[in-house]
């Protein structure tokens, strides 16, 4: 009996990882997009799709989403799906760039347009998100105007994630900017903190043990900024002389670490809302047919205390990003 | 003092001793920092998370049996302790919540093993996805903050000098070790692990006792994740990813066979000194972590080596003496 009911949940189980789409009921004549996101179980990509879903209720667009969990063969057969049900527009997330050329060449040949988020995949339409270095540059900017007007004597560690592009471009951008402004300032160590809080605090804490002089952490999400805080803390060290920068400020972490009294002074604001908005845009964009740039570039911006409430309104005990002010920051 | 270290040099884990001090010696003359008492205390304490939910899952292979699920409790566990935490504004509360989910799922573990004779290995590997699952659902993929004051002390406090983790750990270690070596619980695991068949033949209660040990490797995981939980002042619902294979590599390291009934607490122990003294080195000496999991590998295959050398010539020598 036991056996039985474990082969029904493992049943369950399959058929629930292999469904997913097919969430809006469909429309007359509405423009079809189908979204296949690399992995909705992050906190990122929850707000981009529930923007996007918001978004494409708001300008009419049936909008179907489908999870690839990381996976990307299921991204393939998922996007496949799609294809037949007969989208409009495909949106794609890569879980590798790379392996996606075949399928994007499949969609242009069916007549479907591509876009893709965060990374470009050669034969796409346009791909739209940040420019990392560029984001990474203006919080190297914001930090060595720090340096300056505090006299700072920086000793900087960097909590990366150099497996990603993405992530390397961050810091690449924030040396870039730093080296360009002409202050003295050192970066004492860089370590991988796998993006998470947990791996983020165990090597900034032996960093740390190696270098207790360090003042400044700069972290490529808000888990690795706030992880190397915490393990500053736990040195004993005088949290007073710590500046720490966040990167993405996508949730309740940031916010909380930045509005707090932490050290926590600033982060590069990413808006994932707004990435969510402008893929629906772009789609409507590409429909009406738009000729998109290669990279629609969403906007970005340092945020800090005095700024934050330009950028975000209270709403019980939640914040909401306010559109009008971020589409004015457009590039 | 000499039949000290003459037993030291013939116990069973002494190889992996040896290759402990050679590790010790090596970051020593690299790094000006590691044999500072503020580098001992991140090292243990990072061991004790490793430590006791490795505990765990020494008794659980010694017995033949495996469990992948420690990862994941620690996601779910941390969560439940966060939320029982905020809602009843009490540790306690909180503490006991961790212990009885972590033995719940070790019982469900056992049970699956046991009473619905689901081989081990795919029994956990599924409560692990379904546990990882119901992290993310739980959260929406958000992490839950802590909001009560000294919650973070059990993760990061101190009894004296010694970090409450570290303490908890050897505690633990020692009482584990009456248990497996001067008790009959202790007899049976070494025994199931070691031939099943007979131990049934012999009349053992063998699917009792698997599921005991199943409920107390999940007890001392939700342990494990409760001190993560504090320490990191939240409950993570990506917390513990890889880290069952992370304890599984260190016990094996410590010479703990995986067919089960072959091996000791302390080569565990050590095993997980190994592994964490290396994680933590790379770091001090400000190696590009690309080249981590190299250096892993190697001093595991290295560590190994070392032991089955000794072994080798130990049973040498007892042939010809």
């Amino acid at each position: 009996m036991l056996k039985r009911i474990f082969l029904g949940l493992v049943v369950a189980w399959g058929l629930g990882a292999c469904g997913g789409g097919g969430e809006t009921p469909p429309q007359e004549s509405a423009l079809k997009v189908g979204y296949v996101v690399n992995y909705m179980s992050h906190e990122w990509y929850q707000n981009i799709c529930q923007a996007a879903r918001d978004r494409a209720a708001e300008v009419g667009v049936e909008l179907v989403i489908a999870d690839a969990n990381q996976n990307v063969g299921d991204q393939i057969s998922k996007a496949e799906n799609f294809m037949v049900q007969g989208v409009d527009v495909l949106v794609l997330t890569p879980v590798d760039a790379k392996a996606l050329g075949p399928i994007v060449q499949q969609a242009k040949e069916a007549g479907i347009q591509v876009i893709t988020e965060a990374n470009p995949v050669p034969g796409s339409a346009t791909y739209v998100g940040i420019d990392n270095e560029a984001a990474g540059y203006k919080a190297g900017e914001w930090f060595a105007q720090q340096i300056k007007t505090r006299g700072l004597e920086a000793r900087i560690l960097v909590i990366g994630l150099p497996n990603f592009e993405d992530c390397r471009q961050r810091v690449d951008g924030f040396k870039a900017a730093l080296e360009a402004s002409g202050v003295d300032y050192q970066i004492v160590q860089e370590v991988d903190g796998q993006g998470l809080k947990e791996k983020a605090f165990k090597v900034a804490q032996d960093a740390l043990t190696a270098h207790p002089d360090i003042n400044v952490i700069y972290g490529i999400n808000d888990d690795s900024t706030t992880g190397g805080m915490a393990a500053y803390k736990a040195a004993g060290l005088d949290e007073s002389q710590l500046t720490a920068i966040g990167f993405g400020f996508e949730g309740a972490v940031g916010r909380s670490a930045l509005l707090g009294a932490t050290p926590y002074k600033a982060a590069l604001a990413m808006f994932p809302n707004f990435v969510g908005v402008s893929l629906v845009d772009a789609a409507v964009a590409l429909a009406q047919g738009k000729t998109l740039p290669a990279h629609y570039e969403t906007p970005t911006i340092v945020v800090t205390e005095d700024n934050f409430p330009t950028y975000y309104t209270k709403e019980g005990d939640d914040y909401a990003m306010n559109f009008a002010a971020i589409r004015k920051l457009m590039p | 003092m000499k039949g000290l270290l003459h037993r030291l040099l013939h116990a069973e884990q002494a190889g992996l001793l040896i290759a402990f001090i050679l590790l010790c010696i090596i970051m020593t003359i690299l790094s000006p920092v590691f044999l500072s008492a503020v580098n001992i205390k991140n090292v243990l304490r990072d061991a004790a998370l490793v430590g006791i939910a490795g505990i765990g899952l020494v008794m659980i292979i010694l017995q033949g049996e495996i469990d992948l699920s420690v990862g994941s409790s620690q996601a779910v566990v941390g969560i439940a302790a966060v939320s029982l935490l905020n809602y009843s504004d009490s540790i306690l509360v909180s503490l006991g919540g961790a212990l009885i989910l972590g033995a719940v799922i070790g019982l469900v573990n056992g049970l699956l093993v046991t009473r619905a004779r689901i081989n081990s290995l795919i029994a956990t590997l599924g409560m692990m996805a379904i546990l990882r699952g119901v992290a993310m659902v739980s959260t929406q993929a958000v992490s839950i903050q802590a909001q009560v004051d000294g919650f973070i002390e059990a993760g990061t406090g101190h009894w004296g000098p010694v970090p409450i983790p570290v303490l908890i750990m050897l505690v633990l270690f020692a009482a584990f070790y009456y248990l497996l070596h001067h008790t009959p619980l202790g007899r049976y695991i070494y025994a199931i692990g070691g031939n099943t068949e007979a131990a049934r033949l012999a009349g053992l209660a063998v699917d009792r006792t698997k599921i005991a040990v199943f409920a107390m490797g999940g007890l001392l995981a939700g342990l494990s994740a409760f001190i993560l939980a504090s320490r990191l002042n939240s409950g993570q619902p990506n917390a513990g990813l890889g880290f069952e294979l992370q304890v599984i590599a260190a016990v094996v390291l410590g010479g703990i066979s995986l067919t089960g009934g072959v091996g000791t607490l302390i080569g565990a122990f050590i095993g997980i000194l190994i592994l964490t003294v290396l994680n933590n080195g790379l770091v001090l000496l400000n190696v590009s972590s690309f080249y981590h999991d190299i250096a892993r590998g190697l001093v595991i295959i290295l560590a190994v080596y070392l032991d089955s050398r000794r072994k080798q010539s130990l049973v040498r020598r007892l042939l010809q003496g």
